[in-house]
C-alpha cells in the first residue's frame, strides 16, 4: 500500500477529503441552537488491544441521531482490514474476519464525510478517538475539530455535578453495562462496535432529555 | 456486510404482527427505514385532528396511551403495550388523527415510514388485510391473531370510499343544514324576512311548487337591495332574489364543494337530491360551515400561530401550512392569493421569532431593547414569493446610537438575529449558504451603516454590488419599526436618482442569466455536476424575470411592491403601449412559481433543478411559452438602457 510509506517521513501530505473535512468547521455552531437541532455521531470502534501506540481497530460502529430520533438508515459499521491480529483480541471480541473487510483508505474517506461537523459522542470517546486519529495519521491528518461529548462525563455531570472527581466512584459505577442499567436499556449485542454504538445512542437520548431540565438546553451550555 | 443494529430492529419487529408475516427481506427493508425515536414521560407523539405524519408507531419500550376528546372531555381508548402498533390511519387514509398519542412512562419508540411499508402493503395481501382488520375495530392495531380479518374485506371496501379525502380538512365530516329555510316564489319580501328572522337564520332559499330551489334571499340582500333601495316590503322575492342558485349533490366530495365555492365567491351553496337545479332542495351549506369544518383553514392556522410560544408547535403549524399550500397547487388555485397566505404564515412565524427572541434577552438589556430596530426579510421572501421553506435571507436594522453604546447594542441585536435564526431552522427554513442572515454581524448593522452599504453598491456597481442589489433591494419589513425600511427605501431613491449608470449596471446584469433554451429550442440542461440533465428553472426561468421587475420598478421610483407579478401588473399599468407583454411576463412567473413549488414539494427540496422529460408534453410546453416574455423584455432592456453603447 503506498500510503503506509509515509509513516516513515516526518510531513504527511494533506488528502483532499481531509482538507474538504477542515473546511466544514469554518462556520461555527451558534451556541444557542437547541439540543433538538444538533447533528450527533454516535460511534464506538472495538480494537486488539489498549494501547493505541500498538494496536489497531478492528471494527467501527456508528449511528446519527438528531431531534432525538436514531436513523437506522444511517448505521455505519465496518471492519476493517487491520494490520495486525492479536488472538486475545478475537476471543474477546469474537471477530472473525470474513471476506467482506474495508480497506483502510475507504474507511478513513468514508468516516471523515460521514462524521463531518456533528457532535461526536462515545463512551470512553478519548480512546477511540485516539485510535480513529492514528489510524487517519498517514493522510495527514492531525486531530477530530468537532465537538465532542463523552456519555461517561456527562452521565456523571447530570448526577453529581460539573466537577465531580471520578477516582471517588466504585469501580466501573459508570461503565456503559451499569449505565444502561441504571437508565432501563436492554443490553445486547455488546462487544460489537455497532452493537455498543447503538447502545451509546439510546443512553445519549436518555441523558439529553435529562440535561434539557436542569436547564442545558443548547449547544453552548452542553459542550462547554 | 452484516448489520447489528439493523437485525436488532429487526429481531424485535419479527415477533409481532404484522411484521411476523414478512419475508425476511422486506422486514430488513422496513427495519433499515426504522427511525428510533425516545420520549419521556407524558410526551405528545401527535394530536387528535392533525394530519397524519408520515410514519405510524410500533411501541419498542414503555406505554403510550391513546385518548380521544369529546366535547373537550379526554378519554383514554386504549393503552398501549410493547409490540402495538399505533397511527395507522395514516397508512390507509391520508386523514388527520382521530386520536391523540401520549406517552405513560418513558418510551423508546420505532417510527416506520409509510413510504416504504406502502410497498410492501401492496405486495402482500395478508399485510394490508391485518391493518385493514386491525383499522375497522378501533385505531390500534393490537396484537391479535388473525380472526379479525375475516372481517377485513367488508371494511376495506368501504374505506375506499374516503380515500380521496381531503388532506386539509382537519374533521372529515362537514356538518351542513339539513333543514333549509324555504319560501314560495310569489310570496312577500316581508313575509320571507318574517320566517328568517323566527328561525333565527341568515338566509332563505325560494323555491317552486316542486320544491326545486329558484333562489336564493340573503340579510345582505335585504339591507343593500331592499331597505338601502327604499324598495316597498311587499316587493316579491323573485324580484330580490338571487337566481339562479348554484347547486351540487351532498354527495360531491368536499373539495369539489369548497372549491364551487371559492372560484363563484359563494356564501352558500345549495344541496339538491340530484344536484341540479331541477330535483328538490336538500340541505345548505355556507360558507362558515366550511371555515369550521377546516382543520387547516389559514385562518385557524393563523390563530393557532398567535396562540403559541412554543417553538415546537409552531413548527407542526408550518408543516401543517404545507399541506395547505399542497392542496392549493393541486387545485390551481390563483398565485397571488397562495402567495400572499403562505407570506402571511411566515411573516407571522417571524414576528413571534423575535417577540420570543426579546423576551429572553431584554431583560439583561435593559437599555438596548428600547432601541429601535426593524427586521427585514430579503430575496424571495421579501418579494413575498417563497413558498418552500428554501433559503433564509434576512437583515436587522437598527435606529443609530452614541458611538459609546453602539458595541453593546450590536451585541443584543446581533443575539435577536441568532434567536430568531435557529427558531426558523427550527420551524423548517433552511439556512443561507451565502450567510446573509440576521445572525451575520454584517447583516445586523444601524441605519447609517446600511445607507452607507446601499451608497456603495449604487456608486460602484461591481459584480459583488450587484449579486447583493437582487437580494437586498427586496427588502420587507417584517418586525418593528416599519420608519427605518421607508428610511433605507428613500434613501435608495436619492442615491439613484441622476445615477442612470447604476440602473444601466442592473440592466447589463439582468441580461447576463444565461437564455432558457437552445438554438434547437430545447432545454437548456445543467452540464456538470448533481444536478447534471436537469433544468434550472430558479437561474433560467425565474431570475432574469425577477431582475427586469425590480429594475424597471426601480426606475419608475415605485416603492412598496416587491412582488415580482405583482410589479409587472404596475408596469402594465405605467407603460400601457407593453401592458400585455407586462402583464404575460406576471404570468409567466406565477406559472414558474407553482412550477417550481410543485416539483419542491414532490422530490422535498428547493425544486429548484426540474428535469423535463418528468413532465408533461403540455407542462413541458408551457414552461417554453414562459420564456418568450423574457426575451421580449430583455429587448427592451437593450434599448432603454442603451446596452449595445454600453462598454462597462
Amino acid at each position: 500500500m503506498a500510503w503506509f510509506d509515509f509513516l516513515k517521513k516526518n510531513k504527511v501530505p494533506k488528502a483532499g477529503f481531509v482538507a474538504e473535512y477542515e473546511k466544514l468547521f469554518e462556520k461555527k455552531t451558534p451556541s444557542l441552537r437547541p439540543l433538538d437541532q444538533l447533528g450527533f455521531v454516535v460511534l464506538d470502534t472495538e480494537t486488539t488491544g489498549l494501547d493505541p501506540k500498538n494496536d489497531h481497530i478492528l471494527s467501527f460502529g456508528a449511528v446519527k441521531i438528531k431531534g432525538y430520533r436514531i436513523i437506522v438508515n444511517t448505521v455505519l459499521e465496518v471492519y476493517l482490514d487491520a494490520p495486525k491480529r492479536n488472538k486475545e483480541a478475537v476471543q474477546i471480541h469474537e471477530i472473525l474476519y470474513d471476506n467482506q473487510v474495508f480497506p483502510q483508505a475507504d474507511f478513513v474517506k468514508e468516516l471523515l464525510a460521514y462524521v463531518g461537523s456533528d457532535i461526536i459522542v462515545g463512551h470512553h470517546i478519548g480512546f477511540d478517538m485516539m485510535m480513529l486519529e492514528k489510524t487517519l495519521k498517514p493522510f495527514g491528518f492531525k486531530k477530530f475539530l468537532n465537538p465532542t461529548i463523552d456519555t461517561l462525563y456527562l452521565s456523571l455531570r447530570l448526577e453529581k455535578g460539573p466537577h465531580y472527581d471520578i477516582s471517588l466512584g466504585k469501580p466501573g459505577e459508570h461503565s456503559l453495562d451499569s449505565l444502561c442499567q441504571k437508565y432501563g436499556i436492554p443490553l445486547d449485542d455488546r462487544h460489537t462496535a455497532a452493537g455498543d454504538a447503538f447502545l451509546t445512542a439510546q443512553l445519549l437520548m436518555k441523558l439529553l432529555k435529562i440535561a434539557e431540565k436542569k436547564g442545558i438546553k443548547d449547544f453552548g451550555s452542553l459542550v462547554r | 456486510m452484516s448489520n447489528v443494529i439493523v437485525n436488532r430492529v429487526k429481531e424485535f419487529l419479527k415477533r409481532y404482527p404484522p411484521f411476523s408475516f414478512l419475508s425476511d427481506s422486506s422486514l430488513e427493508l422496513v427495519a433499515k427505514g426504522v427511525e428510533v425515536r425516545y420520549f419521556v414521560n407524558e410526551e405528545v407523539l401527535f394530536e387528535q385532528g392533525e394530519p397524519a405524519q408520515n410514519y405510524f408507531f410500533v411501541l419498542k419500550e414503555g406505554s403510550v396511551e391513546l385518548t380521544e376528546k369529546k366535547d373537550g372531555v379526554s378519554k383514554v381508548v386504549e393503552v398501549c403495550d410493547e409490540g402495538d402498533v399505533f397511527g395507522v390511519l395514516a397508512l390507509l387514509g391520508k386523514r388527520p388523527y382521530i386520536l391523540s398519542a401520549r406517552t405513560r412512562e418513558e418510551s423508546l419508540i420505532y417510527a416506520i415510514p409509510v413510504a416504504i411499508f406502502e410497498k410492501i402493503l401492496q405486495e402482500n395481501s395478508r399485510v394490508s388485510l391485518y391493518f385493514a382488520a386491525g383499522f375497522a375495530s378501533g385505531q390500534v392495531v393490537v396484537r391479535s391473531d388473525l380472526s379479525q380479518s375475516q372481517k377485513a374485506r367488508t371494511a376495506f371496501t368501504e374505506l375506499s370510499k374516503d380515500n380521496g379525502l381531503l388532506i386539509f380538512t382537519g374533521q372529515s365530516d362537514l356538518n351542513y343544514s339539513h333543514e333549509v329555510l324555504t319560501c314560495q316564489a310569489g310570496e312577500t319580501v316581508a313575509m320571507a324576512a318574517r320566517s328568517m328572522s323566527e328561525k333565527g337564520v341568515g338566509s332563505i332559499v325560494v323555491v317552486n311548487q316542486k320544491k326545486h330551489p329558484v333562489g336564493i334571499i340573503t340579510d345582505k340582500d335585504l339591507r343593500n337591495r331592499l331597505v338601502a333601495k327604499g324598495r316597498s316590503y311587499d316587493t316579491l322575492v323573485d324580484d330580490l332574489m338571487t337566481s339562479p342558485v348554484m347547486t351540487k349533490s351532498k354527495e360531491a366530495d368536499f373539495s369539489s364543494l369548497y372549491l364551487t365555492m371559492i372560484k363563484n365567491r359563494l356564501h352558500h351553496l345549495i344541496f339538491t337530491e340530484d344536484g341540479s337545479p331541477d330535483s328538490p332542495v336538500t340541505g345548505i351549506l355556507s360558507d362558515h360551515d366550511i371555515l369550521l369544518s377546516q382543520g387547516n383553514s389559514p385562518a385557524v392556522l393563523i390563530n393557532a400561530l398567535m396562540n403559541t410560544w412554543e417553538v415546537k408547535e409552531m413548527a407542526k403549524i408550518r408543516d401543517r401550512a404545507e399541506r395547505l399550500l399542497k392542496y392549493y397547487l393541486e387545485n390551481e388555485l390563483a398565485m397571488d392569493f397562495v402567495a400572499n397566505i403562505i407570506s402571511e404564515i411566515n411573516d407571522i412565524i417571524i414576528q413571534r421569532a423575535v417577540q420570543i427572541a426579546k423576551n429572553k434577552h431584554d431583560v439583561a438589556y435593559p437599555d438596548e431593547s428600547k432601541v429601535k430596530f426593524c427586521f427585514l426579510s430579503l430575496g424571495s421572501e421579501g418579494r413575498e414569493e417563497q413558498l418552500l421553506r428554501t433559503d433564509l435571507d434576512n437583515a436587522i436594522v437598527f435606529e443609530d446610537v452614541k458611538a459609546s453604546k453602539l458595541g453593546k447594542t450590536k451585541e443584543y441585536m446581533l443575539l435577536i438575529g441568532q434567536e430568531v435564526i435557529e427558531i426558523l431552522l427550527s420551524c423548517g427554513f433552511q439556512s443561507c449558504p451565502a450567510d446573509m442572515m440576521a445572525n451575520n454581524p454584517k447583516w445586523c448593522q444601524p441605519l447609517s451603516e446600511w445607507k452607507k452599504y446601499f451608497s456603495d453598491w449604487i456608486l460602484s456597481p461591481n459584480q459583488e454590488a450587484l449579486m447583493h442589489a437582487a437580494i437586498f433591494f427586496d427588502f420587507r419589513p417584517i418586525f418593528g419599526s416599519k420608519s427605518l425600511a421607508d428610511d433605507m427605501t428613500s434613501h435608495i431613491y436619492q442615491e439613484i436618482a441622476g445615477k442612470t449608470i447604476f440602473l444601466n449596471f442592473l440592466a447589463k446584469n439582468a441580461l447576463l442569466n444565461p437564455p432558457p433554451l437552445g438554438f434547437f429550442r430545447n432545454f437548456i440542461m445543467e452540464k456538470s455536476g448533481e444536478h447534471r440533465d436537469k433544468f434550472d428553472i430558479k437561474l433560467r426561468a425565474m431570475m432574469p424575470l425577477a431582475d427586469i421587475a425590480r429594475l424597471l420598478v426601480l426606475s419608475h421610483k415605485i416603492v412598496g411592491i416587491n412582488n415580482t407579478f405583482k410589479r409587472f401588473e404596475k408596469l402594465s399599468e405605467l407603460e400601457p403601449n407593453y401592458k400585455d407583454l407586462f402583464l404575460e411576463a406576471g404570468k409567466a412567473y406565477e406559472i414558474l412559481m407553482r412550477m417550481r413549488a410543485i416539483e419542491g414539494l414532490r422530490s422535498s427540496n428547493s425544486g429548484r433543478y426540474i428535469s423535463p422529460e418528468s413532465l408533461g408534453k403540455l407542462q413541458r410546453q408551457m414552461l417554453k411559452n414562459t420564456f418568450a416574455p423574457i426575451d421580449e423584455l430583455q429587448k427592451i432592456l437593450r434599448v432603454r438602457f442603451q446596452l449595445d453603447y454600453f462598454g462597462g
